[in-house]
């Protein structure tokens, strides 16, 4: 990393992130307003039928709604804008030789730029809703969200190559994520899920996290920590098997844009 | 090793063009399971052997399709060569288009400091040259309009004035002359004259008086996929009389 790496990947950053709203009328406010109507949307369905939802009064519904909407939507951005993140700056990768992997955390960070807006109308709700949040909750939600953030960044080395190859992963990824977003008890209690199936949600990574957050949030609980601190030892060795495989391939995959 | 910038050893390199209809999705394997794609093998570079020394104004010659910018591609390192091996010793900045990164919705300004800092400036280099950038590009008062709103021949200004200012030891230029009017190929020649003897350059052009006049040693890459190096003059003679 020289300085013109970092510089280089500010800029990148400045430049997603203008593009990205640029021409709209409320421009970056859609960072905001998007979860917040999807948040809308969902608590007013699944609240108005009755006082509560499962075992949650409405105002613990909405902290849980919202941070699981929270934390899939930047697993979602990450996923999507990693794998893509290749492709996006191909013009620009077969006329110069820059340092490629800041192609892929500019995506990233991007990504992470929309989640810490995303908290911050958490925070706000969480105030208007008179919740008391603890420093260790806080703290515990950002451990997360760096282990998140490393593992989707190593995930990224992958999927922004094969990309380049079969164009087809957009689309699979598009349903695999639709399935996260059902078996990740985003928008219901898990006790919503029968018996038999809770596994599902026992067992994806997504899932758990996205109860610790609640957790950390709702109870100021840290729960599952063996599970995070585990999955941020993992997330750190795919960041480095794929920046491995990153660097090995990215020259070859050139020629295939 | 020592007064040599790059070294290119046997370098091969062959392009798989699929025949049909060849697109990257599953679809086409789903329909025609047992059929299997097509290609046909494009040689663009077959066991090409140079080195350029520390200084030394080396220009490449020849006919569409000899693989002239896949060979600056490959010493680029933006692409791999199938064999052989490529040694660069200093750092270098590949020019195969002026502006590389130019987005058309960002102001003037804004594209300075994006394709300057992707051609390995720093920001802080950047802040120091900006307004030369903008006084030599005769764009002072545009700094702040969309690019989308530039004439090409004002993006092209832009993109030189940043260009010139790129810190490197060796220079790989693709066709740059091609894109500007008289006035700014006299700009083009007089870096050229500034700059010849300082940096080490890897040229390709069309403009054969160009490369006659500033080369120190030429690459003529013949259709046939042999090539041939020697002085500017037998070899741009040589040329000409055989197309």
């Amino acid at each position: 990393m020289n300085r013109n790496d970092i510089d280089l990947y500010k800029q990148f950053v400045k430049t997603i992130f203008k593009m990205r709203y640029k021409g709209s009328l409320l421009g970056f406010f859609w960072v905001l307003l998007k979860p917040f109507f999807m948040f809308l949307i969902l608590f007013f369905i699944f609240s108005s039928t009755a006082g509560q939802v499962g075992n949650l009064t409405s105002k613990q519904y909405a902290v849980y709604l919202l941070s699981g909407l929270i934390i899939y939507t930047f697993f979602n951005e990450g996923i999507i804008w990693g794998m893509n993140s290749i492709m996006e700056r191909a013009g620009l990768i077969v006329k110069i030789n820059f340092k490629r992997e800041i192609v892929v955390i500019s995506a990233l960070t991007m990504a992470l730029i929309n989640f810490c807006i995303n908290l911050l109308i958490i925070a706000v709700i969480g105030l208007v809703l008179n919740l008391s949040f603890s420093l260790v909750g806080v703290s515990y939600i950002f451990l997360i969200c760096l282990t998140m953030f490393l593992g989707m960044y190593g995930i990224a080395f992958f999927t922004s190559i094969w990309m380049v190859y079969v164009r087809d992963l957009a689309h699979i990824m598009e349903l695999v994520l639709q399935l996260m977003f059902y078996a990740s008890a985003v928008f219901f209690p898990i006790e919503f899920i029968p018996e038999q199936y809770r596994f599902i949600v026992k067992f994806n990574p997504i899932a758990i996290f996205i109860q610790s957050v609640r957790e950390a949030l709702i109870n100021q609980n840290i729960t599952n920590l063996n599970f995070v601190l585990g999955s941020l030892a993992v997330s750190l060795l795919l960041v480095l098997i794929g920046s491995f495989y990153f660097k090995k391939n990215i020259l070859k995959v050139a020629e295939h844009f | 090793m020592k007064d040599i910038s790059i070294s290119v050893r046997n370098v091969s390199k062959d392009f798989k063009v699929p025949v049909k209809g060849h697109s990257n999705t599953l679809q086409e394997r789903f329909l025609n399971p047992f059929q299997k794609t097509q290609y046909r093998e494009f040689v663009a570079l077959k066991d090409l052997s140079f080195d350029i020394k520390k200084g030394e104004f080396f220009s490449v010659i020849g006919p569409n399709g000899v693989g002239k910018s896949t060979l600056l591609k490959i010493v680029s390192g933006i692409y791999l060569p199938d064999k052989g091996e490529i040694d660069v010793d200093g750092m270098l900045v590949p020019f195969l288009e002026l502006g590389v990164g130019f987005n058309p919705d960002l102001t003037a300004r804004e594209n300075v400091y994006l394709n300057g800092t992707i051609l390995g400036l720093t920001k802080r280099e950047l802040d120091e040259y900006i307004d030369e950038i903008f006084r030599f590009a005769e764009l002072t008062d545009f700094a702040d309009m969309s690019i989308k709103n530039f004439s090409s021949g004002m993006a092209v200004r832009l993109a030189f004035s940043i260009a010139i200012k790129v810190k490197s030891d060796i220079l790989v230029l693709d066709e740059v002359l091609a894109v500007g009017d008289a006035e700014f190929q006299k700009k083009c020649y007089d870096y050229f004259d500034r700059i010849k003897g300082k940096k080490s350059i890897l040229y390709v052009s069309h403009a054969l008086a160009s490369v006659e006049k500033y080369s120190d040693r030429v690459l003529w890459l013949k259709e046939d996929r042999t090539y041939e190096i020697g002085d500017p003059k037998t070899i741009v003679n040589k040329y000409q009389n055989a197309v």
